[in-house]
């Protein structure tokens, strides 16, 4: 599994320390559903995802984005076990939310667009791997308990 | 098919790439070693001493065939044509690659576009990099 060196987990948390959960977690979801569009399947409850700024606007995207990225705030807090971390969120997203893993590839990529987006050059080569380390991470730990 | 919103969005942001190609593709290279570096195989000599002057050059070529993508996007086929037998035939880059470069491209924009970067670029970037790297893909077998 994914070995967070010292250095990664500096770039890790020094930047979540910056990040508005609630504005970053709206933004990441709903770019997901306006970027890749096949992924609003999970989200026929949300009401109107008819248009980009439909989508960006939607007051349960906005939540929903906002309790993703606590989850990953969580996850943040103990990068040596994401896999325990994730376990039951694993086995709810298998069993009750039947969410191919594949989406959690996606979410964590867009993810690190967004953070690139606020922090501009300070996003360096080396922040973003370990972020994009991060996301990787968690979305193998999310996929740990599928059956 | 690229809608023509989307046509207009892929223009606006070549727009602010154009001239700096050599600059924009030297980072985009960076980003793509260091974030996964199991592609340098595919670059030995670049990736083993990442000479500023090498990653510029190589970067200026990759980006000047984005933008000459950007020119044709209603005929990448015949525009990419040549490209797409040199990945083919001689450089054969596993397929699984196009997303990660993809993927640094975007960060590339997003760091550099900041909150100018609306998602509906993000969006007609990421289905406009994917139809060309499909393209470049398309003479495999």
């Amino acid at each position: 599994m994914s070995n967070f060196t010292a250095e990664d987990k500096a770039a890790i948390t020094s930047l979540w320390a910056k990040v508005n959960v609630e504005d970053a977690g709206g933004e990441t979801l709903g770019r997901l559903l306006v970027v890749y569009p096949w992924t609003q399947r999970f989200f026929d409850s949300f009401g109107s995802l008819s248009s980009p700024s439909a989508i960006m606007g939607n007051p349960k995207v906005k939540a929903h984005g906002a309790k993703v990225l606590t989850s990953l705030g969580e996850a943040i807090k103990n990068l040596d076990d994401l896999k325990g971390t994730f376990g039951q969120l694993s086995e709810l997203h298998c069993d009750k939310l039947h969410v191919d893993p594949e989406n959690f590839r996606l979410l964590g990529n867009v993810l690190v667009t967004v953070l690139a987006i606020h922090h501009g050059k300070e996003f360096t080569p080396e922040v973003q791997a370990s972020w994009q380390k991060m996301v990787a991470g968690v979305a193998s730990a999310l996929g740990s308990r599928y059956h | 098919m690229l809608s023509a919103q989307e046509r207009a969005q892929i223009t606006q942001v070549w727009d602010l790439i154009a001239g700096h190609e050599a600059q924009f593709g030297a980072e985009l290279l960076l980003r793509l070693f260091t974030v996964y570096p199991s592609t340098k195989g595919y670059f030995p000599h670049l990736s083993a001493c990442q000479d500023a002057a090498q990653l510029l050059s190589h970067g200026q070529r990759m980006l000047a065939a984005v933008g000459a993508a950007v020119q044709h996007m209603d005929n990448l086929r015949a525009a990419l044509s040549p490209l797409a037998d040199l990945h083919a035939l001689v450089l054969r880059v596993d397929p699984a690659n196009f997303p990660l470069l993809i993927q640094c491209f975007q960060v590339v924009l997003a760091s550099h576009l900041q909150d100018e970067f609306t998602v509906e670029m993000q969006a007609a970037w990421d289905k406009f990099l994917t139809s060309v790297s499909t393209v470049l893909t398309s003479k495999y077998r």
